[in-house]
């Protein structure tokens, strides 16, 4: 789960709508079930194959320890645990969400206006070791949601690793194969696993992004070559190209999106210093892609570049531990198929996203965060009067505050050791919506309008 | 082991700088996992987890083995050691505790030239009015440990406490170092655990 689940895509490159389930995802699960061994996340099934409990690997789930970092780059295939049930796993999202004011003409379709209790998201998952031996192991999620009744596939890791030494110190080798730009990195401080990790189907979310975070999410394809030498300096580069509209379908996903031209290439250079308990991280991530807004011709490409900066620190002790992260995001557009089409006013804008927050958690079982999100760009009639914005202005902030409760990370019920729940409220207040305070739509609604109060129940079994 | 049969596959740098007998690929494989938290060669960066570099072969084998039938059932055993240890051979465990015990141990931390004192009189000398026996009596006289007694020097002082306090509350079963924990303060601990950290 991420938080492209949630979070609207920007206006000038409208999101993929999805698309009811195809039968050729039901084959391609299907074979994944009866082709892998029968052994092999805070995935149940991680925990199945290493025998360790979701805490060893999670810091209040699904943010990684260290070891579950090391346990993402090996690919997957650290073992130890008795279990031969397959590597299968799957997560319930269940939630109720209230808005200061309700929002006209329903949250959702078939949703009323405020005070919607629903089942978000159902997924099942293919989390572990493919073949050891070959050190080839997999994240692999396909999505139902309940809000918007469509079946697609989701985040998708599949990766390749083989340790060796470099003069004199451990290095690691790795390739993944993914479905979305940032997906196979290992720390929560980048747009594809970062805060928050969930957000409500049925709030109205941050209406703008940058397309790095997670814009072309399950419309692509990329190979990722990274290496990670003595623990301390992690380099990746990748390309990402867009899947066929007939691929797009069978996955379910409608396309058109916004298509890449050739080849994106997508980077990455972090420095993990460790001292004691504590881990910092500090880097850098990229994606610059040439895009072809709709997948409609003749007017051009588009182009964007996304330069990311991001830290994290971590602390981990036996019962208290707390943790940083923060990214800032900037992306400078080219819009010229955009005007082109005349979905865009200007030919060149900027976008800016920072999101900062911090976590306590206590014994990995009861834990609070508070978070900082501000989006803030060019305006553009043309892009952002839909949103709509009286300002044509994409420029949005606020805050998210959450409480969690997780009284499974050291282990679940006798009858399913491997049941992980979180329980939660969380509440985001906005102080600037799309460009404006107050009146921000041209129609009487102002920012705080918008704030959501969540609450969810989040299983993983 | 599937970790062990990837890592074979990777070849481990440790295995291949250990001076002693080289390692099979399964032993070789699986101390790269061990190494995630315990620290490139057994020195471990991290105080919740302790360093295994120049430990005492029989106590590792020991441990590994109560990890593996879940006898060593202190919080962390739980957490991390139960899985890790599951599924290692008898040829394994006494591959890695081979590997962990040629290592050159970690150096000793600097800590506080007072307690260290305290502390060192404490392992010498024990405290008679408690009936808290010298330490070096099992652990020896540089803490270096022998056979199933472990080395103590140059170990993270953070995690010796943790462990005192498991044995004094019975979490982690041993009845000699329950004896021996049960009646220390927490000023004690603090003492004889900075002596041990600084060797």
């Amino acid at each position: 789960m991420n938080r492209k689940h949630i979070r609207s895509r920007s206006a000038r490159f409208p999101a993929a709508a999805r698309g009811r389930f195809l039968p050729l995802l039901f084959l391609i699960v299907a074979a994944v079930l009866l082709l892998a061994p029968p052994r092999a996340e805070a995935l149940p099934s991680y925990a199945r194959q290493t025998g360790q409990q979701c805490a060893a690997c999670h810091n209040g789930f699904p943010e990684l320890t260290p070891y579950g970092r090391l346990f993402k780059l090996n690919g997957y295939t650290f073992g130890g645990g008795q279990s031969d049930l397959p590597p299968i796993a799957a997560m319930v999202v269940a939630g109720y969400t209230h808005t200061e004011a309700g929002q006209s003409g329903g949250a959702a379709p078939h949703f009323g206006p405020n005070n919607n209790p629903d089942i978000e998201t159902g997924s099942l998952f293919y989390g572990g070791a493919i073949a050891s031996s070959l050190g080839l192991g997999a994240f692999a999620q396909v999505t139902y949601d309940n809000v918007h009744s469509d079946l697609h596939w989701d985040n998708t890791d599949l990766r390749w690793a083989r340790a060796t030494s470099v003069l004199g110190s451990e290095t690691l080798f790795g390739v993944s194969l993914n479905n979305n730009p940032g997906v196979s990195d290992v720390w929560n401080s980048t747009p594809a696993w970062g805060y928050p990790y969930l957000l409500p189907e049925l709030g109205p979310g941050v209406p703008v992004a940058t397309v790095i975070e997670g814009h072309f999410a399950q419309q692509v394809a990329g190979l990722t070559a990274y290496t990670y030498w003595n623990r301390l300096i992690y380099a990746e580069i990748g390309g990402y190209r867009t899947l066929s509209p007939r691929t797009e379908s069978a996955l379910g996903i409608v396309p058109p999106g916004d298509a890449i031209k050739g080849i994106a290439p997508y980077w990455r250079l972090a420095v993990e210093p460790k001292w004691g308990r504590n881990t910092f991280e500090v880097g850098t991530f990229g994606l610059a892609a040439s895009v072809i807004p709709g997948d409609v011709t003749g007017f051009g490409t588009d182009h964007a570049t996304d330069v990311g900066f991001d830290v994290q620190y971590q602390f981990l002790a036996e019962r208290d531990s707390i943790s940083v992260q923060a990214s800032y995001i900037m992306e400078n557009q080219n819009l010229t198929a955009s005007q082109g089409q005349g979905i865009a006013t200007d030919t060149h804008n900027h976008l800016r996203s920072l999101h900062v927050k911090t976590s306590y958690y206590y014994d990995q079982t009861y834990g609070g965060t508070v978070g900082f999100f501000h989006i803030a760009g060019s305006g553009d009639p043309g892009l952002y009067g839909g949103l709509p914005s009286l300002n044509n202005s994409p420029n949005t902030t606020g805050w998210i505050g959450e409480v969690d409760y997780m009284p499974f990370n050291h282990g679940g019920p006798s009858f399913w050791p491997w049941l992980n729940v979180k329980l939660g409220v969380q509440y985001i207040y906005y102080d600037k919506f799309a460009g404006g305070v107050n009146n921000f739509d041209g129609a009487g609604r102002n920012a705080h309008d918008n704030n959501t109060l969540f609450f969810f129940a989040w299983m993983a079994f | 082991m599937a970790v062990a049969l990837l890592l074979a596959a990777a070849g481990c740098t440790a295995g291949e700088q250990n001076a002693s007998a080289p390692m099979t690929a399964e032993v070789a494989g699986t101390e790269h996992v061990c190494s995630s938290c315990h620290g490139l060669n057994g020195k471990s960066v991290n105080p919740t987890f302790p360093n295994l570099a120049g430990q005492q072969k029989d106590y590792l084998e020991a441990q590994l083995k109560a990890f593996r039938d879940h006898t060593r059932a202190d919080p962390h055993a739980h957490t991390y050691m139960w899985g890790m240890a599951a599924q290692l051979s008898d040829s394994t465990i006494d591959g890695l505790a081979q590997f962990f015990s040629s290592q050159a141990p970690a150096e000793g931390s600097s800590e506080n030239s007072v307690e260290v004192a305290a502390g060192k009189k404490i392992f010498d000398d024990g405290i008679a009015a408690k009936d808290v026996p010298p330490c070096m009596a099992c652990h020896g006289e540089k803490a270096e440990g022998n056979i199933t007694i472990p080395r103590l020097a140059g170990q993270h002082r953070s995690y010796l406490e943790g462990q005192l306090e498991a044995f004094a509350v019975n979490s982690r079963a041993n009845e000699i170092m329950h004896q021996n924990s049960m009646n220390l303060s927490a000023q004690e601990i603090s003492e004889v655990t900075a002596f041990l950290a600084a060797q």
